[in-house]
């Protein structure tokens, strides 16, 4: 008994005593010995010690959480959802705790996103049991938390497989089952999507329910309004469930502590949440309306709804002059509430759209997570004892930190230097920035669109923004950097990160399409690094580029280990100047980024064989080295470029240069690598390279059957491991 | 307009008499509440109930109210230090360790902002309600939430299907209400 009382560490033995019949000792000695792990609230003692009905597997000492899988009665007789629906509502709890407990096992083994998965696991079990899908449809914004939906969808036996070669994929995907009835993976797009399956659904004239699920954070993107903007004005029946736990950025903290949420929003859903109604107010207004009665319905009716205006506080008016009908907050780890809610909803014939503040918190249910700043956002393979990653080392870092340290270096000498990134802050490396700069760094939340006008807007003041977008996410706001910014020539400096294939998150965050869209835009200046220190140079060229806008492309990874500049201040290059770095004969590699590592192991290959290639780094690919590219077309029969990137781009300008300036008349070759015609599954990066026919042994390949050399070709292919 | 905060406007035809006067609205939100016992720490608290008394968690730490963190901190880690069961003399470990345990929730209300900034408030009012309210800073909290948000969305829930009533009646010409009358049209007609 006296053992609840204590917070400190190993809370585990606490509660493992506390069932036992009382001990005479209330303390036992080890528990004030080690480390001062710091305070764990007697909420979460309760929590963990709510467990009660369904078989455990014991807790070892030093540990908050299973080290080996506790036995699923209950979730092992669910395949699919309509397995559950003779379940009582006792039976959903259970079956949510031993959903939670699988999710955190199986991310353990494959690493992916485990905060937001737990954050839903009620509402999932909830949802499934309800509604029917897949006739109904769930749709779930960005898709990284449908674990416990695949898990509840036929796919629990190959959750082993997540986010590798030829498994499932870390978010929602049509291809993959038809309970994933929309892809997603960008933000904020379920809304749209779920009004377009309500509309669908209305004109075949069927009846089945249509729910989306989205985040407090997606909520910050303009597209949610604008879907539910026309969401009101249809007046379709649907579902909105907005799911709110206070975590607007990722990740989730920055590097000295949890972030605040960024916006004006989550003040306003905070309000939401911590109002306290004033019950009494509404009992008098029903009084009102009884007093006055009789042929007064519709005032009466009138009076209820504006005290009930009133009383939901000044957020929920937001979602009622959208048109959505505002239900909430509803506490999103109750199963009992979620059901009775959604079977209300469900009932309710006309109900119009209707969004339901659904109030989570992220990582619930894993202690590590519940304490940690990033609440275990994304993961690498951990151990669900003692919630230690499994983090590799590496000799060089990535080139995220080499770009923020790049950055550093270059405001340091510059105070007109700032950084905008979108909810991006860990991704992006500007959390390293925020902490030197902190007033210099712009998080505007996931909104794209907005953060490339804003840089636009400071770079009208002479300021000079660099924005950190992923390749991908620039997809994005691709108008706003055609119109805000190329056409009036502003100087604004594009840091594209996660540019080329990008492993386990797969095409919906493959950079590949970057190259193509900026290198056709008249005045901007695009350029990749090769390399690390390459990546140092760039950054100092964009800060000095005042001109114009600019931007250059990095990968996904970590650097190849050159020597970094001093003080890792980068010498801005020669625009429009390419380096090269193996002479050689006959073949010409021209390379482009991160595709300039692959031509130099293609040309080791090569070299047992008896050919010597040249090895060029482009650099540039708008402005192209001109004078370079003339000099490796007169010199050399065979002339390859390679990049990471999809047609359109690089290659394209060369062969458009090439054909302009004659040098296609003559004699030389001219092939392209580049991404092939179609999108590259997630799977490890080694094998997504293979798939798209990007590795040295095929740039070796393509080189022999150029040359005529089909048998050494197929050599080079087979020999490949 | 009647959204003008929390006071109430006569609507033209209602009686002003009917509305209460504002002020009783406006009561503290946080009453004083029956201690409310949360299953396995009922002998705990028993024990300590029995030994109440009135001294702040200031006075507990021997700190001044306007302690900062470190300073709470280090105060308790000492106390802790002093009366922990293990390292107090065998004839007072009964004394010591029940002072260790009100050090501790000493210690766990003003860490935390939140709560110590209730506790601050209701220590100004002077309400010290110290130990046995120990559990109203937390549970009680989230308690009173928790079912004044139910209350909430019950009332929110019956408004929809009142609405629901009238909805698609004559005027509503919105898309959806055309949609949903043509449907329910085609089923009657089957």
């Amino acid at each position: 008994m006296a053992l609840c009382a204590c917070s400190f560490p190993a809370i585990v033995s606490c509660c493992a005593a506390a069932s036992e019949p009382q001990k005479s000792t209330p303390f036992a000695s080890h528990l004030l010995g080690g480390s001062d792990l710091g305070f764990h609230p007697l909420l979460k003692l309760n929590q963990v010690k709510k467990r009660s009905g369904g078989v455990y597997a014991s807790l070892s000492e030093g540990a908050e959480y299973y080290s080996s899988r506790p036995p699923t009665p209950l979730l092992d007789t669910i395949n699919y959802p309509i397995h559950m629906k003779n379940l009582s509502v006792k039976e959903l709890k259970q079956l949510a705790d031993e959903l939670r407990s699988d999710v955190i096992f199986n991310v353990s083994k494959t690493g992916g996103h485990l905060g937001s998965s737990l954050g839903v696991v009620e509402l999932t079990v909830a949802l499934h049991y309800v509604f029917n899908a897949p006739r109904d449809k769930i749709l779930w914004d960005v898709g990284h938390q449908s674990y416990p939906h695949k898990i509840l969808t036929g796919r629990r036996d190959k959750m082993h497989t997540m986010r590798q070669t030829n498994g499932l994929a870390g978010f929602t995907k049509r291809a993959e089952s038809e309970y994933d009835c929309f892809g997603t993976g960008h933000s904020s797009t379920t809304i749209s999507a779920g009004l377009g399956m309500a509309v669908g659904r209305d004109l075949k004239g069927e009846r089945n329910n249509v729910v989306a699920v989205i985040g407090d954070g997606a909520m910050t993107a303009g597209q949610a309004y604008e879907a539910m903007n026309n969401a009101g004005y249809l007046d379709s029946d649907m579902i909105v469930i907005l799911n709110d736990n206070k975590q607007v950025s990722l990740p989730t903290a920055n590097l000295d502590g949890p972030i605040p949420p960024v916006g004006a929003l989550s003040s306003a859903l905070s309000r939401l949440q911590s109002n306290r109604p004033l019950r009494e107010l509404r009992e008098v207004a029903k009084g009102v309306t009884k007093q006055i009665g009789g042929p007064m319905h519709e005032l009466a009716a009138k009076v209820d709804e504006y005290a009930r205006g009133m009383i939901s506080g000044s957020g929920s008016t937001l979602f009622e002059e959208l048109g959505l009908y505002y239900i909430g907050p509803v506490d999103g780890h109750n199963i009992d509430d979620l059901v009775s809610i959604l079977k209300e909803v469900k009932t309710t014939k006309t109900t119009g759209p209707v969004l339901i503040h659904v109030v989570t918190e992220k990582g619930r249910g894993y202690p590590y997570a519940e304490r940690a700043d990033d609440k275990y956002h994304g993961v690498v393979k951990f151990d669900p004892a003692t919630g230690k990653q499994f983090k590799g080392s590496s000799v060089t870092q990535s080139y995220t930190t080499y770009f923020a340290e790049a950055l550093i270096a270059e405001a340091e000498a510059d105070k007109n230097i700032v950084a905008i990134h979108a909810a991006m802050g860990g991704g992006t490396g500007l959390n390293l920035f925020l902490r030197r700069f902190p007033e210099r760094c712009f998080d505007v939340g996931i909104a794209e669109q907005h953060a490339v006008t804003f840089a636009a807007g400071l770079a009208c003041e002479g300021l000079k923004p660099f924005c950190a977008i992923y390749s991908s996410f620039m997809q994005r706001a691709y108008d706003q950097v055609v119109h805000d910014v190329d056409l009036q020539k502003l100087p604004v400096r594009f840091a594209m990160d996660r540019a080329g294939l990008v492993g386990a998150d797969g095409p919906t965050h493959c950079g590949a399409f970057d190259v193509t869209f900026m290198a056709c835009l008249p005045n901007m200046v695009v350029m990749a690094p090769s390399d690390e220190a390459e990546l140092f140079h760039m950054v100092a060229t964009a800060a000095a580029i005042d001109d114009r806008p600019s931007c250059f492309r990095y990968p996904r990874g970590n650097g190849i280990g050159v020597q970094l500049p001093p003080g890792n201040k980068g010498v801005p290059l020669e625009i429009g100047k390419g380096r090269v770095l193996i002479e050689g004969e006959r073949v010409a590699l021209l390379g482009y980024g991160s595709a300039v590592q692959s031509c130099l192991a293609a040309a080791s290959l090569l070299e047992s064989h008896g050919l010597k290639l040249t090895v060029v780094d482009a650099r540039f690919c708008k402005p192209l080295d001109h004078s370079l590219i003339r000099e490796l077309a007169k010199s050399h029969e065979v002339l390859i470029t390679v990049e990471e990137g999809s047609i359109g781009g690089f290659g394209s300008h060369v062969a458009q240069f090439l054909a302009l300036d004659g040098l296609l008349d003559g004699k030389v070759k001219w092939r392209p690598v580049v991404l092939p015609d179609r999108y590259i599954d997630h799977g490890s990066p080694a094998d997504q390279l293979a798939e798209a026919g990007l590795t040295p042994s095929h740039i070796a390949a393509t080189v022999f059957n150029v040359l005529g050399q089909k048998r050494e070709a197929l050599g080079i292919m087979s020999s490949r491991n | 307009m009647m959204r003008c905060g929390y006071g109430l406007v006569a609507l033209p035809g209602t009686d002003a008499r009917l509305f209460s006067p504002e002020p009783s609205f406006l009561r503290l939100p946080r009453t004083v509440h029956p201690v409310r016992i949360k299953f396995g720490s009922f002998k705990i608290r028993a024990k300590i109930g029995e030994a109440r008394k009135e001294v702040s968690f200031y006075d507990m730490l021997g700190i001044s109210e306007k302690g900062t963190l470190p300073e709470i901190k280090q105060a308790y880690k000492q106390l802790a230090r002093k009366y922990h069961p293990d390292v107090s003399p065998p004839d007072r470990v009964e004394e010591y360790t029940e002072r260790f345990i009100r050090v501790q929730e000493a210690y766990e209300t003003l860490s935390d902002p939140r709560r110590k900034a209730l506790y601050d408030k209701d220590l100004a009012l002077g309400l010290h309600l110290a130990f046995s309210a120990r559990r109203r800073y937390q549970f009680d909290e989230d308690l009173e939430d928790q079912s004044e948000w139910r209350n909430r969305w019950q009332s929110q829930l019956s408004e929809l299907k009142r609405r629901n009533m009238s909805r698609d009646a004559g005027g509503n010409m919105s898309w959806g209400a055309r949609m949903r009358r043509q449907r329910e049209e085609l089923s009657k007609q089957v």
